[in-house]
This record gives structure tokens, sequence and C-alpha cells, in this order.
């Protein structure tokens, strides 16, 4: 048992390779993170970093998931778009989606347009509920094994379960 | 030295079961013309991500990961030397194929020609630098580079462009990718 019952869930749908740049909105996930070998987890620099790292992990026969903060989709887009949606190298992502009315102001031109974001590559995500990161986990797993790269967003810190 | 004969030399001194990054562009090409093989994943697009993908690989493979770089994808994704510098794979060997320019978008001049390359990957944390500029020494240079222990870069200096350019490589982005996948399941 991790710090993270995503992190744990993850873990137990066969994920096997982590790595992603830290969110206040994702304390727990990355406290859990800390924890795994040191060749089952990259803290990335940047978010672009870290989703090619996991495309090397794929290639490499682990199972992967990347977890990041909304902001770091726009780094990310380039490298989605040319190796995971192109190569169909499947990338599950946990994006804390930060942007919420009472959140900070750097968060929200970014954060009311995430899910148009994904939408418009093509990206399928789902909201994590409140105890679902089970389900959700098995989500991710499930399509990345399809060859998809799809999103579990997190609304608010309580979804750091 | 042209980029393209110091990536067939590159490629003919490593041992069959070394997996090579590509970088997106004329090496990735020329990596193909020279000598394809399964375990060689050719990059088309993002760029500045051959060091990052390179150490995914190294995290999680028992192999030699060789990442065939250029002068100004490196620069673009300088944040991948601080990742590999921290995590210091032993197996990842990392070549920069260092012609001063953005070759394939007509030559314009890189920062690369006032950055010194090697020092920046030993700075970040890599076990061994150096830097070759010259064509004559270039085998030596890699034979080296191969030698030492990892994490290691070679800031290759290369010049001119091959009469011939390399074609496209004649494959899906799917089957490259999945090529290179099941070719190290296999194993």
């Amino acid at each position: 048992m991790s710090a993270s019952h995503r992190l744990d869930a993850l873990l137990e749908a066969g994920v096997e390779f982590v790595a992603g740049v830290p969110c206040s909105y994702l304390k727990k996930f990355f406290a859990g993170c800390a924890d795994l070998p040191p060749s089952a987890f990259l803290p990335a620099v940047r978010e672009d970093h870290a989703v090619a790292a996991c495309a090397g992990a794929w290639l490499g026969g682990r199972r992967t998931v990347v977890a990041m903060q909304n902001s770091g989709l726009g780094y990310c887009l380039e490298v989605l778009t040319s190796l995971h949606l192109m190569y169909r190298v499947p990338l599950p992502m946990i994006v804390s989606d930060r942007g919420a009315p009472a959140d900070y102001e750097e968060h929200r031109i970014l954060g009311q347009r995430t899910r148009q974001l994904l939408d418009l590559f093509g990206i399928p995500w789902r909201e994590a509920r409140p105890g679902q990161h089970e389900a959700e986990a098995r989500w991710l797993v499930e399509a990345s094994e399809r060859g998809r790269t799809v999103a579990v967003l997190l609304v608010g810190k309580e979804a750091d379960e | 030295m042209t980029r393209a004969e110091a990536v067939a030399l590159a490629l003919s001194l490593l041992a069959d079961e070394d997996i090579v990054v590509a970088a997106d562009g004329a090496i990735s090409r020329e990596a193909y013309r020279a000598l394809d093989r399964p375990r060689t994943f050719y990059m088309l697009g993002s760029m500045g991500q051959v060091a990052s993908i390179a150490l995914g690989l190294a995290m999680t493979r028992p192999e030699r990961v060789i990442g065939l770089d250029g002068d100004g994808n490196l620069l673009m994704g300088f944040g991948g030397l601080a990742m590999v510098g921290g995590i210091k794979p032993a197996n990842l060997y990392h070549l920069v194929l260092d012609n001063g320019c953005y070759a394939t978008t007509g030559g314009q001049p890189a920062l690369s020609q006032k950055v010194d390359l090697a020092s920046a990957a030993v700075g970040s944390g890599y076990a061994w630098g150096r830097r070759c500029f010259s064509g004559d020494d270039a085998r030596d240079a890699m034979e080296s580079w191969l030698a030492a222990k990892g994490p290691a870069l070679l800031d290759l200096e290369v010049t001119g462009e091959d009469p011939e350019p390399a074609p496209r490589v004649p494959m899906t982005p799917e089957e490259m990718a999945t090529r290179t996948r099941a070719a190290l399941a296999s194993a």
C-alpha cells in the first residue's frame, strides 16, 4: 500500500512505469510514486519529457502512466500527436483539472478549455468520481491495451485519493 | 565526415542487442539507409525528445540504449539532459551529430555553435562527455564513448550534406513502434 489509493489501483491494474510532473492537487499520488523502485518512476522536468519517456518505457515492454497538471498538456501536444497518437503508442494519463472559478487565475484560461483540448485531439477522458479510482484505473489500462491515449481528470484536491 | 557517414559508422560499431533511438528528420532516414534493424526506433516528429525516449528505454531494459541525436534537436529538449544526468542510467549512450545548424530546414545556424553540449551533459550528471572536432578522430572517439561508463555523451562535429539525401523510412509509424516493441519482447 502506498500513500495513494489511485496509484495502488493503477499498479494493481498492471501499470509498471510512472512518469510525471507534480501538482499540488496530486500530492498523495506523487508521495506514492516516491516509494516505487527507481526503474519504475521518472520524476520528469517537464510534461513533454514525461510522456516521451513513457513512450520509451512502452517500447521497452512496460505498461505506463503519466501524471501532470493540465497546464502541462500544452507542452505535450507535439509529442502526443506525433508520437503517441501517430505511432499508436498508448498512454494513460492522470491530469489534475485546475481552473475552477475559485482557483488561481493562472489556471483559468487553459482550465476552462482542457476538455475541449482533449476532445479536439480525440483523446477520450472521464472525470474522476469519489471512490471510483479502481474502476478508473482499469478503464485507463484497458484502453491503453487497445493502443489508446486516454485521460482521467481530477477536479479538486479531494480527487487525489 | 558527413552526418550520414557518422550515423553509418556508429551503427557499425554497435552490438546486435543494442537499442537505438534515431532522431526525427535526416538522422532517422540515414540510419535506416545505413542499417535497418528492428531494435532501431525511428522518430518522425517529437523534436527534442531523443534523450527522453532513450531514458524510458534505458530505465526498463538491460541492454545499451543509443540515442542518435542532432544538436538543434538536443537544444530543443535540453531538459532531457537533466533527466538523464539525474537518473544516471549506466546503459544510456548519447551521440550528437553536431553540424551547428538546422540542416533539414535550410541550414539556419543553431546556438550549438556557442554552447558546449559535452560540458552541459557532464554538468547535468552524465558520467562521461567529450567533444570530437575532426572526422579523422571520429572512430577513436566513438570507441572511447562506447567503452565509457554511461550515461555518456559524445558531441561529434559533422560537416556537409550527403550528395544523395536518404529517403523516408518506408514503414507506417505503427509498424515501426510495433516492430521495435516486439523485437524487445522476444529477447
